[in-house]
């Protein structure tokens, strides 16, 4: 993969993030794979896919590119574009079984809320071993025997990331602000995509400033919606007193520029804790829901501690037991839910309902983030 | 209005591929299960809510109709029970990937319905591959799919149409399918005899029979 390629694909993944991007499925060669190479899968998202071959280059492996619907595998996994099925589908479909003498392969761990490893190796008698979070990742992951630190099986909002969330938001929000002004208000045309450019990065790049006051459980959509109100009247108070001590622009003017940012956080806004890896999407209707461990049923297996993303479990490997230590910092992503073969893990709602695994299992979130059962 | 469409995608499946198939796959489907006798075995690979399952059901065939969404079968599931006809349906959550595990010269006709459009190109030709297992000596391979017209005006043409279209399909059923390039190369190649086909609405949409070979059997 050349670099050139790769960073094309990166700048116009980030800038057009909220959109699928789907490329070829099917079997991978890097480098000169033989017998035992160590073969790993990911979704067809196009960036993905690239950031996977440029981590992995110089090594030899295989990789199989399932079919997730040019959708990334965390979204494709929890909203049921990434399934067993696509899974069991690439393994036996792509000729791998012939290429490779071993049945190991290695998963991204984000996949874990969509891919049952059960299923996986009992339909098609290939053992599943959690990547790690991040492709990143891969070299350390392949280099250490395949087995992964605490930090590379965690979600994480670095410096890198809030700036390619604000370009992801901010890009298609300039482009359709600057299409919409150069019809309606001519001057305010270059204008406005600095600004929304300006609000996105004013939004994502102080996060860790503000992220105390998200509070851990990340239901107070109040707190984002004081946020984001504190911004806008810090945006119009600088900007109208800017103009006042330049002894310029008119109250007419402040008014515009007050209704267009307005319309652009309102935008920005609707999902903040979802564009943030570390909070349930405030759309989603689990992000209501509690995980709940019944201490009972666990046997101490551990695969809650290898698909959370966020640490929350430690497991006792003596006494065969695991912990919810870190429950405050959970996602709701429900991977553990999923893995867990002593269904020792459920949703609870708010009312104390249980929700069955198997529900989680077999229903799955869709677009509007609901789970549709019937 | 939109969220409500949005949220109750599976049930809408139907109606969404009948607008993007221009109401022309009721026809294609009764065609197709024409060929179908009382008695045979039928494989469905990809029966969605069972169209094709349930037509060759009532013409008196046994028929076993697979699909990787669970709440598409459930909804196959309750129309069978509705016309009387699921002693004669089984229902299983399986992919193409798992055909392998059907008994091999099993089945005197398979048929998809819109499938093939959804799948990878290995998934394709491992289903194809699959489906020449399965099947009897002589037996028929029914398929009804989205293809890539071949003539160049006409896919323009189906392009320029398509879009608007699979845009309204896409919000209301949250699906949509890819057309499938040369479906009766690919079918001759997994050692079919093809014996018909038939293309409508601008050449993208193929039905075709193709028959296994006699003798040679597996």
């Amino acid at each position: 993969m050349n670099l050139l390629r790769y960073v094309v694909v990166n700048i116009l993944g980030v800038v057009l993030r909220f959109f699928p991007w789907p490329c070829r499925t099917g079997l991978a060669e890097i480098g000169l794979p033989g017998r035992d190479s160590p073969v790993f899968l990911t979704c067809n998202y196009r960036l993905t896919v690239a950031r996977v071959r440029w981590a992995l280059r110089g090594t030899n492996a295989y990789l199989l590119v399932a079919n997730s619907r040019g959708v990334n595998v965390w979204c494709a996994a929890t909203g049921g574009l990434l399934t067993n099925h696509d899974v069991l589908s690439a393994l036996k479909t792509s000729g791998i079984e012939e290429r490779v003498d071993h049945r190991r392969v290695i998963l991204p761990q984000l996949a874990a809320t969509g891919i049952e490893a059960g299923v996986v190796a009992k339909k098609a008698g290939w053992q599943v071993l959690w990547g790690p979070v991040y492709a990143r990742d891969l070299p350390r992951f392949v280099e250490s025997g395949q087995t992964k630190s605490k930090e590379m099986s965690e979600v994480a909002f670095p410096w890198r990331q809030r700036v390619e969330m604000a370009a992801a938001w901010a890009f298609p929000i300039s482009v359709a602000t600057a299409l919409i002004l150069a019809v309606l208000w001519r001057q305010a045309f270059l204008p406005s995509i600095f600004v929304v450019w300006g609000l996105s990065l004013a939004v994502y790049l102080p996060f860790p400033l503000y992220a105390r006051w998200l509070g851990s459980r990340a239901r107070g959509s109040g707190a984002v919606l004081a946020g984001f109100a504190a911004l806008w009247v810090l945006v119009l108070c600088g900007y109208t007193s800017y103009q006042y001590l330049l002894g310029q622009g008119s109250w007419a003017e402040v008014l515009r520029w007050a209704v267009l940012t307005l319309v652009v956080l309102l935008v920005m806004g609707v999902d903040f804790l979802g564009s943030t890896p570390l909070y349930k999407s405030g759309l989603q209707e689990d992000r209501l829901l509690e995980v709940v461990l019944k201490e009972e049923r666990c046997k101490g297996v551990g695969y809650c501690q290898d698909v959370c993303p966020r640490g929350c479990y430690e497991v006792d490997r003596r006494l065969h037991r695991a912990t919810m230590a870190g429950a405050q910092r959970c996602v709701k992503c429900g991977a553990c839910i999923v893995q867990c073969p002593c269904d020792a893990i459920h949703f609870e709602d708010a009312k104390g309902g249980v929700i069955p695994p198997d529900t989680i299992r077999e229903f799955k979130l869709n677009l509007m983030g609901k789970r549709v059962e019937r | 209005m939109l969220m409500r469409i949005l949220e109750s995608a599976p049930s809408r499946y139907d109606r969404g591929l009948r607008i993007l198939t221009l109401g022309r796959l009721d026809g294609v489907y009764e065609r197709l299960i024409s060929h179908v006798e009382e008695g045979q075995r039928v494989l469905d690979v990809g029966c969605g809510t069972g169209a094709l399952a349930l037509r060759a059901a009532s013409k008196g065939a046994w028929v076993k109709g697979i699909d990787v969404n669970p709440q598409m079968l459930e909804i196959a599931r309750s129309r069978a029970r509705q016309a009387k006809l699921d002693h004669r349906v089984q229902w299983a959550e399986m992919g193409v990937a798992e055909l392998e595990n059907e008994e091999a010269v099993s089945y005197d006709v398979v048929v998809s319905g819109l499938c093939f459009s959804e799948l990878t190109a290995d998934e394709v030709a491992f289903a194809l591959q699959q489906a020449r297992r399965v099947l009897k000596p002589r037996g028929l391979l029914l398929l009804a799919d989205e293809v890539v017209p071949d003539g160049l005006t006409q896919r323009v043409l189906n392009a320029l149409l398509r879009i608007p279209l699979s845009v309204v399909v896409y919000l209301w059923t949250q699906g949509t399918t890819h057309a499938v390039v040369d479906l009766p190369h690919e079918v001759q190649e997994a050692g079919f005899i093809v014996e018909s086909t038939r293309q409508q609405n601008l050449g993208s949409l193929l039905e075709l029979v193709a028959r296994r070979p006699a003798g040679a059997g597996e």
